[in-house]
């Protein structure tokens, strides 16, 4: 198994849940896909400023099987998601 | 060369450089550049090339070598021993016109050997708004005088005529004079240096052991970046003018020792002065490069070598002429700057042998305000303020990032005292304090930024203006790594005294003791008179990791010292304190659901 982020390794070429060890995609696929969505409002967070644009939002990405939190990225709607590979 | 000549030789240049700063500091009178340390000096080879990364502003090492082969170029059989030359346009290689370079060659029995360079946030540059950064301007034309290369010292002699058609077109000419002084003095103390080495050890041993210090970084960056996995990551910027949003895309790859950092995606430029300039994108993502890959190789030509830049030519991350860039160091270039960190960090996360080395984005956007008006002392006063530069540390891979911890591109950033300030401006602070819920939350949270108010005080006109480039009250930009949030977001607002003219609470804690109404504001220009108040909270660094995975007591600690709240800890952090305690019972459940909520729902793209 090698390390692919804090919450990501790789095992068997397939990216996985560093906690569950559960497979989510292949080496060149976007796991993220395979993840679990849930969107924070930024607006809603406690001490979020005054002028925050009421559209961004913290997207989070889960594991589907353990619901550890993988990854997060800042986003409006629509974007794509921004996809990280590591090849080893 | 034996180790030990070249060893020493390395740490003299060191040295070079530091006393070229303390001079720099010492001579200089203006607070951004003696408190807040918004400065650069540098050395570089006889070709411009970089020699020597000194401290201050990062992003200027790679600009000021393109100054210094700009002036190369440009004064071709002109360039004689004694020469002092400025450069501040931004389409040939400054970051904007404010940052002013003066570089200097150094010669050695007639022969050209090196230069050294410095830069400073000049006092005034006669743009249209006082300070430099010039929210209104329309075009470059507008943002004070621009030169791609002039001799300001011949022979070791001002040039007068340069001298006073320079001071002619800036508001507070003594200032500016001061700053350009306390650069030739820099630059004078740094060719003084270089000279006493080549003296002792003779030019060939000399530019042989400089020959080596390039090799040698390069030799170990390579090393370094062979070590680190192949792939490729990204990270998404945006910014925010008068309702236009701007990203800056960034994907960075990375295959055997070399890294590409390709801004295609990004948006096109932009009719506001956020852009930058390629050489000021270059210099942004080398910005955290040098001290998240190089804090162990010397900071110089070597470097850059692996690395290559991709930037559409019309992007706000490569202008074309005449496209306003004033704002461009707290605009375009410091999201390249956060993109760059964030990109890296992920690169180093995925490695066992770096990820200790890893950090999410630390204090993402300036609030650069800079004020202006007649003082208490009757002078005209400009100036930043210097909190600016306080920042917030990003969260590292096995710790909170720092609380008010300062920033990656400038690694010795600081704020002024608050008794400086309220010394050389007729304002009084309210309060200046760390910032509640600014640090993104995480694992390891990021550090949080700060807040504070000022009224006028004393004030021979009633109070002062200033003059806000007001990016990152809409976006977080503080980005984390491996699930964090985050950090804050900033905010300017204008508190308008009641109309029964009743006074800020001196005593005020925080935005909602204020009385009056509360008037977000950006972008532009802004009266700072009679009753009213400025209220300015800036960002914080992201988080990094899982924030219901935290230890409840590090949670429970930062509620008791208030950089996170009882409502964040258990929205956020699901821990459930009773009165300074935690409430394990309710923390369990709390995280359990919170937990099952994230479980929901399934996201497509």
């Amino acid at each position: 198994m090698s390390r692919v982020s804090m919450t990501l390794a790789r095992e068997n070429g397939r990216i996985c849940c560093a906690s569950c060890k559960m497979p989510l995609a292949g080496g060149s696929e976007s796991w993220k896909a395979r993840a679990i969505l849930t969107e924070v409002s930024v607006a809603r967070l406690p001490g979020a400023g005054l002028g925050v644009e009421q559209e961004v939002t913290i997207r989070r990405f889960s594991c589907p099987s353990c619901g550890a939190l993988l990854d997060s990225e800042t986003a409006l709607p629509g974007e794509p998601f921004l996809e990280d590979v590591v090849l080893g | 060369m034996d180790p030990i000549t070249f060893s020493i030789i390395r740490h003299r240049l060191f040295r070079v450089v530091e006393e070229a700063v303390i001079t720099l500091k010492h001579v200089s009178g203006s607070a951004i550049t003696n408190e807040g340390h918004d400065l650069m000096v540098s050395l570089y080879r006889a070709d411009g090339s970089l020699l020597m990364g000194g401290v201050g502003f990062l992003h200027h090492l790679t600009s000021a070598s393109e100054a210094c082969k700009a002036i190369i170029r440009r004064f071709e059989g002109d360039i004689e021993e004694g020469d002092i030359f400025l450069l501040n346009d931004p389409y040939t290689a400054a970051l904007h016109t404010s940052d002013v370079y003066l570089v200097a060659p150094i010669h050695h029995d007639g022969r050209l050997i090196a230069w050294s360079a410095c830069f400073v946030h000049v006092f005034d540059i006669g743009a249209m708004n006082p300070g430099g950064f010039a929210p209104d301007a329309t075009d470059i034309f507008s943002e004070g005088f621009s030169s791609p290369g002039t001799k300001l010292v011949s022979r070791g002699r001002l040039r007068r005529d340069v001298w006073e058609t320079l001071l002619n077109m800036v508001r507070g000419p003594e200032m500016v004079a001061l700053d350009l002084r306390s650069m030739i003095a820099c630059n004078n103390v740094a060719r003084e240096r270089m000279l006493t080495l080549v003296n002792k050890y003779g030019t060939e041993t000399v530019d042989e052991a400089f020959r080596r210090l390039i090799e040698q970084s390069e030799q170990r960056l390579r090393e370094r970046l062979r070590e680190l996995p192949d792939g490729r990551w990204q990270s998404r910027q945006y910014l925010e003018v008068k309702g236009e949003v701007f990203r800056v895309l960034l994907t960075m790859s990375k295959a055997g020792d070399s890294l590409t950092f390709d801004f295609t995606g990004s948006s096109p430029q932009s009719r506001f002065s956020v852009n930058c300039s390629k050489w000021a994108s270059l210099g942004g993502l080398f910005a955290p490069l040098f001290p998240l890959l190089c804090y162990d190789i010397v900071w110089n030509e070597g470097v850059i070598r692996p690395i290559t830049m991709i930037a559409p030519e019309g992007t706000i991350v490569n202008c074309t002429r005449p496209a306003p860039v004033s704002v461009a160091t707290v605009g375009a270039i410091q999201s390249v700057n956060n993109a760059a960190c964030s990109t890296i960090g992920k690169m180093l996360m995925a490695s066992e042998k770096y990820a200790a080395e890893a950090t999410a984005v630390w204090h993402a956007n300036h609030f650069a305000i800079f004020m202006f008006g007649n003082n208490q002392h009757g002078r005209l006063a400009i100036g930043i303020l210097t909190e600016t530069f306080a920042g917030s540390g990003g969260a590292r891979s096995f710790a909170d990032g720092v609380d008010v911890g300062g920033e990656i591109p400038n690694p010795i950033s600081r704020m002024a005292n608050i008794e400086t300030i309220e010394a050389t401006f007729p304002i009084r602070y309210l309060f200046r304090r760390r910032l509640q819920d600014s640090g993104g939350p995480g694992f390891y949270r990021g550090g949080t930024g700060g807040e504070l108010a000022i009224v006028p005080h004393d004030a021979p006109d009633g109070g002062l203006h200033y003059v806000v480039s007001g990016k990152g009250t809409k976006f977080p930009q503080s980005e984390g790594l491996s699930g964090g949030y985050p950090g804050g977001v900033n905010d300017y607002v204008w508190v308008k005294a009641p109309t029964s003219g009743v006074n800020a609470d001196p005593f005020a804690q925080g935005l909602p003791d204020m009385a009056g109404e509360k008037v977000p504001v950006s972008w532009g220009v802004f009266p700072l008179m009679g009753q009213d108040a400025l209220y300015v909270r800036w960002n914080g660094g992201g988080g990094i990791g899982d924030p219901l995975e935290r230890e409840p007591a590090a949670v429970a600690r930062d509620v008791v010292d208030r950089a996170v709240s009882p409502l964040a800890a258990e929205q956020v952090y699901g821990v459930v304190l009773a009165g300074d305690k935690i409430d394990a019972e309710r923390t369990r459940a709390r995280r359990a659901t919170l937990r099952r909520e994230r479980m929901a729902q399934e996201g497509t793209r």
